[in-house]
């Protein structure tokens, strides 16, 4: 089989049309496959894709840009720096993309509550034509995800105002080189004492990412204290939202390790 | 040179370099790539094997095929080298495919079609119907002490299976070279394999041979079973006229090679006075499907079951079951890891029911020289673990931190345990002196180096290294004129297998003998050879197996650990602040090897107690067959790791050396449940491993509505 190490943006997006080869950022996941008959693009040199800059709208970071420059860029928000960190150990976070870590696919990608919490957009590109869709649009259910064969994920678009105030946990098996089990993503702006936005995800519970704009909502413009009157009813609408699937490790531990990181992230929030 | 300093390993240039050769570096050409056919069923009636048509060069071998015994030579002979009518557990052999092209293989094995008669497969102690071993023995009067005392308290542990999880996998390669054959590969012990090759072919011993290739850490796990595996790879070269190399994947070498015993024991104490007078034991093992190595875990693990301590009065039952599960075997501390943790929670239990700290009343059992053992022999040498209790509590503050633990509210709680144990160094009962017999050579050559000829491998735990110290020691001369070659059955004599944390102890001291007899008789220039054989010291009660009365082992090392955590009550994720042991293994034959030996025990103790978690599903299949499902500790999970030495000389050994390798795996997983149940509020737990699920399971945190 013939593979392709592209260098340019453009030149990627042929191979991807002609069909048939497979994008490769670093390699972590499909190393692991081992298939020896798949031919790939190796999209490392493609300059579009190693980036990390600032607009006046988004943070733009790189399809092809390692969890080692994700945590050690400035630009990047905090949580996404702290969760890059929390991957794995050095030799993975050295090789492994956080366009990678999307378009496989997998609810238990440690970036991706962060992104959804945040409300990213992906910027996702074929010879036809440029698309930037919402994060959560591309998710559409276990393992189905909304990338035409010839699409490729070029950037992923941070909103630059994130919330200062965040919470971030991931729980593995172990301290290093750790699939998540559960992992949650929490943001919440105060100011003057109201909540000015309210935004969490759940990873690892679910075939997709659990994030519920209009649960979240209902902290949304409400005074601290109005806040804690509707708590109780926005954890019962979690409670009621989250079904955990059963993997690794029960459905009841998650669902109670999930409702147990969204009361303490209220908690952390003063609410 | 002082014998304690470390110096460079051996191995170290060659390992680093690359230049080592492990059984897969071995070049394939000529050879055949063989892969096992196996049981997809736990329990059946094997009625017919359909093959595909084989390509030529393809070649099938199985039981029809075997020219010796059927049977794997290991202690008993109830393993067949191939499945003959019936298959006892997911995995068991079938038969064996081989041929040039190892995809080609893979794709014909995927076609081979076997015909079952399922039976319903027994898959647990209590369902199992068949008791491989059962042996009892007693101390004392327990009847009297029962009867007379103020408290009785009865409770039960579990622990489960653990995964030995080295780097290399198992593999082999079998060579038939005229009349005789030749396998060679990852293993722990030539004699054995050339015992199990020569029975299932039919060979006289010497017409089998035996090498050793650089291997890639065993624990264990290369004890018993590369004598199954050379039996087979030997009956399909033979069949095939031509070399086959059987190297596991992971998944495989995961799912179908041994594991540590799962066991569930029965502690009932008798209490008198605020002393623990008496204990009725019940150990049960889960064996798996054939006895492979159960019997002498078993005897293993009886003896040591009222732990550290002097219990004047004892009754011990243990038992082996069959269960139609993958066949369990050695692992790093051989049966006494199971019991040690349930003695140690059982004492600490009974402490705390007593409204007494666990540690103190602990320290008011531990045995003492001249005290009797479990099974009537002697502690003949001090017993030092009072000694290193303080030495531990001083490096973690473990008595303040124990009270400061006390009543935590939060969600993070720390708590810290301490656990005591020892481990039987070398052989259990009369085993050296009755069956192994060993023999160690030195060869002297004109150049004047010296060659060390003896049976034992360095997997990783440094036995080159060590081997060629003590000699070089008493001969001096630069170690560097020590040889020491990968061991080869043609060339080296029986010295015994490398296990029971016998290597430095025994061996090693016969190499000091023949080191000091040779530097006595050395002769500048000439050729040399000089010879030891085992003497089983003076002082020792001789063991009785029937009555299980004696001494079981000529001395015990000892080992003290403390664990220290932190247990997060959102998530029942637990990070370990501290681990902290003192061990006493005698003079350390080179202070970095055995500290590397120390630390990497206490984290295989602890994943034991923890993360390390293996299941069986309904139909007796292994759950978690890689090492992303099967976790074991990092770095990362005990960055804070001191682990000490206290060096009780043994008089018998290399300069003071005693067992080493195993005992640091036996203690920790007591240590670490200790400080789980203090930091989660005083509770209990009898069952390890201990996992996040179970924490949140005891925190009863329900949603928080």
């Amino acid at each position: 089989m013939v593979s392709y190490l592209p260098v340019s943006l453009n030149e990627a997006l042929e191979y991807r049309g002609a069909g048939g080869a497979i994008p490769y950022g670093g390699g972590t996941d499909l190393m692991i496959k081992g298939d020896k008959d798949a031919a790939y693009i190796f999209l490392h040199k493609v300059p579009e894709m190693r980036g990390i800059i600032e607009d006046d709208k988004y943070i733009r970071i790189g399809a092809c840009c390692t969890f080692t420059e994700v945590a050690g860029n400035p630009l990047c928000p905090a949580i996404l720096r702290e969760a890059a960190l929390q991957i794995a150990a050095p030799a993975i976070r050295n090789l492994g993309t956080i366009g990678g870590n999307i378009g496989n696919g997998s609810p238990k990608a440690d970036s991706a509550p962060v992104f959804f919490a945040a409300g990213a957009k992906l910027r996702l590109m074929s010879l036809r034509a440029e698309r930037i869709i919402p994060i959560k649009e591309f998710y559409l259910g276990r393992n189905k995800l909304s990338l035409e064969p010839d699409e490729l994920i070029v950037e992923v678009l941070m909103p630059k105002h994130v919330s200062s105030r965040y919470y971030y946990r991931k729980v593995g098996a172990r301290e290093a080189l750790a699939i998540s089990r559960v992992s949650f993503a929490g943001l919440m702006d105060i100011k003057e004492g109201r909540v000015m936005h309210c935004a969490v995800s759940f990873g690892a519970v679910s075939d997709v990412i659990i994030r519920r704009d209009d649960i979240d909502a209902m902290l949304t413009g409400k005074t601290v204290s109005e806040a804690k009157a509707v708590k109780q009813a926005y954890l019962n609408a979690y409670n009621t939202a989250i079904t955990p699937i059963r993997g690794r490790v029960s459905e009841k531990y998650r669902k109670a390790v999930c409702m147990n990181l969204l009361g303490d992230f209220l908690a952390a929030m003063g609410i | 040179m002082n014998i304690k300093e470390s110096v460079i390993k051996s191995d170290h240039a060659m390992k680093i370099t690359g230049e080592a050769v492990y059984v897969a570096d071995h070049p394939t050409d000529g050879m055949l790539f063989g892969r096992l056919l196996r049981s997809s069923k736990a329990r059946a009636r094997v009625l017919d094997v359909r093959l595909p048509a084989l390509p030529d060069g393809y070649l099938y071998a199985d039981k029809n095929d075997v020219p010796g015994a059927n049977k794997v030579k290991i202690v008993l002979d109830d393993t067949p080298v191939f499945a003959d009518g019936t298959v006892e557990f997911i995995g068991d052999p079938i038969g064996l495919l081989m041929g040039p092209d190892e995809d080609t293989v893979n794709r014909l094995l995927e076609r081979i079609e076997v015909e079952y008669e399922g039976l319903p497969p027994v898959l647990s102690i209590e369902d199992s119907d068949t008791v491989f071993f059962d042996y009892t023995y007693a101390k004392g009067n327990t009847d009297k002490a029962f009867a007379e005392a103020d408290h009785i308290f009865e409770e039960e542990f579990r622990t489960g299976l653990q995964e030995h999880a080295y780097l290399e996998t198992n593999g082999l390669i079998a060579r038939p070279d005229g009349g005789r054959i030749t396998v060679h590969g990852s293993l722990q012990c030539p004699y054995y394999v050339q015992g199990a090759v020569a029975n299932a072919m039919g060979f006289e011993p010497d017409r089998v041979q035996i090498k050793y290739d650089t291997t890639g850490g065993a624990f264990g796990g290369k004890e018993d079973y590369p004598s199954i595996l050379a039996a087979q790879a030997a009956v399909a070269a033979y069949k095939a006229g031509k070399p086959v190399r059987v190297i596991f994947g992971r998944r495989e070498d995961m799912e179908f090679t041994s594991k540590r015993h799962p066991s569930k024991c029965g502690y009932k104490a008798a209490v008198k006075d605020g002393r623990v007078t008496a204990m009725d034991i019940d150990v049960k093992y889960n064996a798996g499907a054939y006895t492979t190595l159960s019997k002498v875990v078993l005897q293993r693990g009886i003896i040591c079951a009222c732990g550290v301590y002097n219990i004047q009065n004892l009754a011990v039952r243990g038992r082996a079951y069959k269960t139609n599960t993958v066949p369990n075997g050695a692992f790093r501390g051989f049966g006494g890891p199971q019991p040690f943790f349930a003695v140690e929670m059982m004492m600490s239990h009974i402490a705390r029911n007593l409204g007494v700290e666990p540690l103190a009343f602990k320290e008011r059992h531990v045995a003492a020289q001249g005290d009797v053992t479990s099974t009537g022999g002697r502690f003949h040498f001090p017993v030092p673990i009072l000694l290193m209790i303080e030495q531990v509590a001083k490096a973690c503050n473990f008595r303040e931190k124990r009270e400061a633990y006390k009543n935590q509210t939060g969600t993070r709680r720390k708590g810290i345990g301490m656990s005591l144990c020892y481990h039987g160094a070398g052989f259990t009962g009369a085993g050296e002196r009755d069956l192994i017999k060993a023999v160690a050579k030195l060869r002297k050559y004109p150049d004047n180096k010296v060659e060390v000829l003896t049976a034992n491998t360095d997997m990783g735990q440094g036995l080159n290294t060590t081997f060629a110290k003590i000699v070089a020691n008493e001969l001096k001369i630069p170690m560097h004129d020590i040889i020491i070659a990968n061991p080869d059955t043609d060339r080296v004599p029986d010295s015994g297998p490398t296990v029971a944390s016998r290597s430095i102890m025994v061996v090693g001291e016969l190499l000091r003998r023949a080191a000091v007899r040779l530097r006595e008789q050395w002769a500048d220039g000439g050729e040399q050879l000089v010879e030891e054989r085992f003497k089983e010291p003076g002082y020792v009660i001789p063991f009785d197996l029937e009555k299980f009365q004696g001494d079981a082992y000529p001395t015990y090392s000892w080992a003290v650990n403390a664990v220290e955590l932190e247990a997060d009550t959102l998530t029942g994720t637990v990070k370990v602040l501290g681990a902290y042991g003192s061990f006493d293994v005698g003079t350390p034959i080179d202070r970095n090897i055995v500290t590397g030996q120390m630390e990497g025990g206490t984290m295989q103790g602890i994943g034991f107690a923890s993360m390390e978690r293996m299941a069986v599903d309904g139909s007796g299949k292994i759950r978690g067959n890689s090492l992303s499902d099967y976790i074991i500790p990092t770095s990362l999970d005990i960055p804070n790791l001191q682990c000490m030495l206290y060096e009780e000389e043994y008089p018998e050994g290399p300069y003071g050396a005693k067992g080493a390798g195993e005992l640091p795996a036996v203690g920790a997983a007591g240590a670490y449940i200790e400080a789980i149940e203090q930091a989660l509020g005083d509770v209990r737990v009898n069952h390890i491993p201990f996992t996040a699920e179970d924490a949140i399971e005891i925190l009863h945190k329900e949603p928080s509505l």
